[in-house]
């Protein structure tokens, strides 16, 4: 049944691709206007998906594209609408209020960081440790080489390792002085 | 250098994302824009199925069912084909030119490649090799009267249109030596600018040409035989033939005129050429409409003068009166004899052409030579091998330019098309 599926799809992946897109536009009502476009064009496109090997880094490949058409759209008014209140709402979903401070400090000093990361170096971050996804299927989901991924999130953990707010968060013993490869 | 933990990363991209509250209308907005959507599409199918029918709505379109919930937010604007195109190209204005610049370039090579392949002027026969020694002038040549054949007007037309340039035009003149050694010269003169149409009489243009013809030893006389039978057989007749058998010490010459009709003259010196080697050609195309029209004026004005003293002669009265008319009548009737023997002439020079001959034989040690010369074995194969690599040569070079061109271009729209391309990723990321 076709529209079972896609229900399915919102039930497995609305929310990591809501986050995931909330990680990478900052924001939460851009968030949801370009996963909601996402699954739109997906369910649109869905007879696509008989040459796609897996359906998940297809998924987050729209998603992704939806924040880029997102990210061009809404430059103007992203500073503006990604501030306190962004914080505040959060804070407010919490149930635990000593919790939720700690939790609302440390979540708005880590997506500032990822803010001040350049697009192409905050989406492979994001897909890689949040959604979870490997550098090969990164590198289907963004239309680049997988060894583009790898650079990138190298030089990706290289900023964020001198970011002032990562380091302030005690950061400093999670630094990994390996250069990989 | 230091970088982030892995899990460290994981962690607090964890705590970040984890943090953000799932909108609990979001997946039901979908589903609900999912329906919508298919709604509309549906609709928009019947509608297209019930084109034509006049008072039949479509079921559907028009529900009436409310719409779902779009957005939580503002709208986008989704971006097309179209517009990405169009931001694309204001984006990159010199790309843009560029591409245009290349893709007239491209269309002016292939119509320059076209324009160069286009089939050229036959360079055989009158048209091509037409040609001149110098221009007759004056009328008192000494001139074999034509036969009694009959020229039509029709036929000397048909000859000057295909001999001679148009009348209109101004007189141009062009030399030069073909690459076999043969000297070839051409020329045409229009002698007072008139067109045929301008005067109401059919062109008349003088043709001549002369031929220089090498022939084998001994064969002189066999080929003034054969330009005899030529002209007999382009309805011509040889005005003057003359022969050297080189009893003097020097080689067989002869010499033989041809005339023949203006429309023939072609074939004739088609078939001339045909009878040797030719070393030397040269034809000349006059107009003298203009002369010949003048000459009937001056002939019908003076038969109107002479018309009206044989009026007068009739009511003279007195001896004195007659003699006196009757040398005005002897005075026109001279000069009207003399104009017609202009006209007939002129007349019969163009409707004859006079295509004169020179033959002579092959000069004998050059023969010899070539013969010796002759290569043969491995001295032919060697000559061979060295033609097909001077030819082979030719051609690279000949082809060098344009496959140098097509390489630039296409390098260029490589160059742009990969630019454009990744351009356009981007921008769908």
């Amino acid at each position: 049944m076709v529209e079972h599926r896609l229900e399915e799809w919102l039930e497995e992946g609305y929310a990591g691709s809501f986050r995931t897109a909330c990680l990478i536009l900052g924001n939460r009502a851009d968030a949801e206007e370009a996963v909601q476009d996402a699954f739109l064009r997906a369910w649109r496109f869905r007879d696509a998906l008989t040459s796609v090997p897996s359906i998940k880094p297809w998924l987050y490949r729209v998603v992704v594209n939806s924040c880029y058409s997102k990210l061009r759209q809404e430059i103007p008014h992203r500073e503006h609408r990604a501030g306190d209140g962004e914080l505040a709402e959060r804070m407010a979903s919490a149930s635990d209020p000593a919790s939720s401070a700690e939790r609302s400090e440390v979540a708005g000093v880590v997506l500032a960081a990822l803010q001040r990361l350049p697009v192409s170096l905050r989406v492979p971050v994001v897909l890689r440790y949040y959604a979870d996804l490997s550098e090969r299927d990164i590198a289907l989901a963004i239309g680049r080489r997988p060894g583009t991924v790898k650079s990138r999130l190298h030089e990706a953990r290289r900023r964020l390792a001198d970011d002032p707010g990562i380091l302030q968060l005690g950061a400093g013993g999670a630094l990994d002085d390996s250069v990989e490869a | 250098m230091p970088t982030l933990d892995d899990e460290f990363l994981v962690t607090l991209l964890h705590e970040v994302g984890d943090s953000f509250a799932i909108p609990p209308a979001g997946p039901s907005a979908i589903l609900g824009r999912v329906h919508h959507d298919d709604d509309e599409r549906a609709g928009r199918r019947r509608s297209a199925g019930e084109v034509g029918r006049v008072g039949e709505g479509a079921e559907g379109a028009d529900s009436g069912e409310p719409a779902p919930p779009l957005r939580t937010a503002r709208p986008t604007v989704r971006p097309t084909v179209r517009s990405t195109v169009r931001s694309t190209v204001r984006s990159h204005r010199i790309l843009t030119a560029a591409a245009v610049v290349l893709v007239l370039l491209v269309a002016a090579g292939g119509a320059a490649v076209l324009g160069r392949g286009a089939p050229k002027t036959n360079s055989s026969g009158l048209n091509a090799a037409p040609t001149t020694t110098s221009p007759r002038t004056g009328f008192g040549v000494a001139h074999t009267p034509a036969p009694t054949k009959a020229v039509g007007s029709t036929s000397v037309r048909a000859g000057a249109a295909v001999s001679a340039p148009p009348l209109s035009a101004p007189a141009t003149s062009s030399a030069g030596t073909a690459s076999n050694g043969t000297s070839k010269a051409t020329s045409s003169q229009n002698a007072a600018g008139l067109g045929a149409d301008a005067i109401g009489q059919p062109a008349r243009i003088e043709q001549t040409g002369s031929l220089d013809l090498r022939v084998a030893r001994g064969a002189v006389s066999a080929t003034v035989d054969r330009l005899d039978a030529l002209a007999g057989a382009n309805d011509g007749f040889v005005a003057t033939s003359q022969t050297d058998s080189g009893t003097s010490g020097g080689s067989p010459s002869g010499t033989v005129t041809l005339e023949v009709p203006v429309a023939s003259f072609s074939a004739a010196l088609e078939g001339a050429e045909s009878l040797g080697k030719v070393s030397q050609l040269t034809t000349n195309a006059t107009d003298v409409t203009a002369q010949y029209v003048d000459l009937q004026s001056q002939i019908t004005a003076l038969e109107a003068s002479r018309q009206q003293y044989l009026t007068i002669m009739t009511r003279a009265s007195s001896i004195g009166d007659v003699l006196a008319v009757q040398a005005q009548l002897d005075s026109l009737q001279s000069q009207i004899q003399q104009l017609q023997g202009q006209l007939a002439v002129l007349g019969s020079e163009t409707d004859y052409s006079k295509l004169t001959i020179g033959v002579s034989e092959t000069a004998a040690p050059p023969h010899h030579r070539a013969a010796a010369a002759a290569p043969s074995g491995l001295a032919k194969a060697w000559h061979d091998s060295v033609h097909g690599f001077v030819v082979g040569t030719e051609g690279l070079i000949r082809i060098a330019g344009p496959a140098l061109f097509a390489l630039l271009c296409l390098a260029a729209a490589l160059l742009g098309g990969q630019l454009f391309w990744r351009r356009l990723q981007r921008r769908n990321l």
